[in-house]
């Protein structure tokens, strides 16, 4: 009976985070045609309400073409390999207290493991596509993944030493729900480098050089088209979704406001990760990409030494505390 | 000229990248304007004055037919070679010139507007029509008769053929006494005076919905 109960939450995650990617493109469209001084899309119904759907049945409905050299099976299996990875991961992701799928003790590891997996399939999608532009995205992308994974877990380990624990629900219960106990305020060099490593995990602008258009048609995808190409789409969505998700519960309390909320206690938890949405939207709206060799210098040359130097501040500090408090 | 360098950033701009920042608050300024899109099919865009779109020949309301002399002017013009002009004069003294046929690709006309400057008799225009696109390439040659028909039809949308003056028929910049007698034509002020709508009041000259 409790797998059955299981099961209906699951579906009823899957339609929500689903529904959820397919107005977030709409969200980004908006805001980006507003910021360059135009509308984005008003012809689907009203104000373009209806565009993300017209557009989920138009690449459902969308001729599947395999080029002929590609290698078959991983070209196949690698959008899949990409979508489950970050479909998996919203399983730990507390999103109000109690409201988590499966509430383990290692969920912040298990994010970071399935991040870098669903990468693993971004370099596997470019390497079976046979073709140069996937093949430079996909490399490209191995590259970035590997750099920036290292800061991204560096900077969440100030965090893990100040809560204690690596359950994420136990992370949100450690900050507390007043607005000083935020682990923004005593870990903004951690936020910092957290920050500008999700943009890279996530591929996005100004570090999308796995799907740099200008450069490289579209990089890892290039060989994709119709529902692959949709579900390459839905996992870049769902790891922004993620990402901010795993922002807002370790830097921003995650579900706690300034007052609780009776019907839905999630709603605090909803308004930071749009508000890291509408950050990540307006960055792409404002900058230009990173040059390949600056971005590689901005990881290993600024984000891990920053992220190195919070790591023993942040113990020196706890230990001088705890020691005399 | 005097290259003015922006001051080099401080520490405290490379920490908090200043920059970056800068950036960011001009895009969220902009989020907040208002957009400047038409929504093309329902909202028409206004022409101007000399405005050039699809070609006609002006059908004289005396003989029914074209104005066209067959001097060749327009052909000799044209920068991009898209009009062929046959003609041919009978024998006997004082006949006019007949054109045969007069045809323009439009395909390959850059909308330059010199054949509707040079012209002597103000024969060929190029009128408002701007919505004239086809499936076909060759029904975008143009013969002598669908250019007339062209000018059929933006005559009747116009309604009123015998007083229309294109702008374009008298160049700018030319006094009274160096045009031909047909082309010294009353022009609104807007076009040539010193109301003239040139640059940066190209926007502001419109009426609010329309900028």
């Amino acid at each position: 009976m409790d797998i059955l109960l299981l099961l209906v939450w699951i579906v009823i995650l899957f339609i929500v985070v689903m529904l959820h990617v397919a107005y977030a493109t709409y969200f980004e469209r908006k805001i980006i045609g507003h910021m360059q001084v135009r509308l984005g899309p008003m012809r689907v119904g009203w104000h373009g309400l209806l565009q993300p759907i017209a557009d989920g049945i138009k690449s459902f409905f969308k001729e599947d073409i395999i080029p002929e050299n590609a290698d078959r099976p991983i070209f196949l299996a690698a959008p899949i390999i990409c979508l489950a990875a970050m479909l998996t991961s919203l399983a730990v992701l507390p999103f109000a207290k109690g409201w988590v799928l499966a509430d383990i003790d290692i969920g912040l590891l298990f994010i970071f493991a399935m991040s870098s997996l669903a990468s693993y399939g971004v370099v596997l999608a470019g390497w079976s596509s046979n073709s140069k532009y996937s093949f430079l995205g996909g490399m490209r992308s191995m590259a970035q993944v590997i750099s920036y994974e290292i800061s991204m877990g560096l900077s969440l380990v100030g965090v893990m030493l100040l809560s204690g624990s690596l359950n994420l629900s136990a992370i949100v219960e450690a900050q507390g729900d007043r607005f000083l106990g935020m682990y923004i305020l005593p870990q903004c060099i951690g936020f910092f480098v957290f920050f500008v490593s999700m943009l890279a995990e996530t591929n996005r602008v100004p570090f999308d050089l796995p799907e740099a258009e200008t450069e490289l048609v579209s990089g890892y995808c290039t060989e994709y088209s119709g529902m692959r190409y949709a579900i390459f789409f839905m996992a870049e969505y769902i790891g922004m979704m993620v990402m901010a998700s795993i922002a807002t519960i370790c830097f921003l309390g995650g579900w706690h406001g300034p007052f609780p909320v009776p019907f839905f206690p999630p709603l605090w938890f909803v308004l930071k990760v749009y508000l890291f949405m509408f950050v990540f939207i307006w960055l792409r709206a404002t900058l230009p990409r990173y040059r390949y060799d600056q971005l590689m210098g901005l990881g290993w040359k600024v984000l891990i030494p920053l992220a190195l130097v919070n790591i023993v501040l942040t113990a020196c500090l706890k230990a001088v505390f705890t020691l005399g408090g | 000229m005097q290259v003015q360098y922006k001051p080099r950033r401080g520490w405290l701009g490379t920490i908090f990248q200043s920059e970056i920042l800068q950036g960011m608050g001009l895009t969220l300024r902009r989020l907040f304007s208002r957009p400047i899109t038409r929504q093309y099919p329902d909202e028409r865009p206004q022409i101007r004055v000399g405005f050039r779109g699809q070609h006609a020949l002006v059908r004289d309301p005396a003989t029914g037919d074209c104005k066209c002399v067959g001097c060749m002017r327009c052909a000799m013009a044209c920068p991009s070679r898209c009009i062929r002009i046959r003609s041919h004069k009978d024998k006997a003294p004082g006949s006019r010139r007949v054109i045969d046929s007069y045809r323009i690709e439009a395909l390959r006309c850059v909308y330059c507007g010199f054949c509707q400057e040079v012209c002597p008799v103000n024969a060929i225009v190029l009128t408002e029509v701007f919505e004239y696109s086809r499936l076909e390439r060759s029904s975008l040659h143009f013969t002598k008769e669908q250019l007339l028909a062209n000018w059929d039809q933006f005559a009747a949308q116009l309604n009123m053929s015998d007083g229309y003056v294109n702008p374009c028929w008298r160049p700018r910049g030319l006094a009274e006494r160096d045009l031909p007698a047909p082309k010294r034509l009353p022009v609104p002020p807007e076009w040539s005076g010193g109301e003239q709508v040139v640059g940066r009041q190209w926007r502001q000259h419109l009426p609010p919905e329309q900028s």
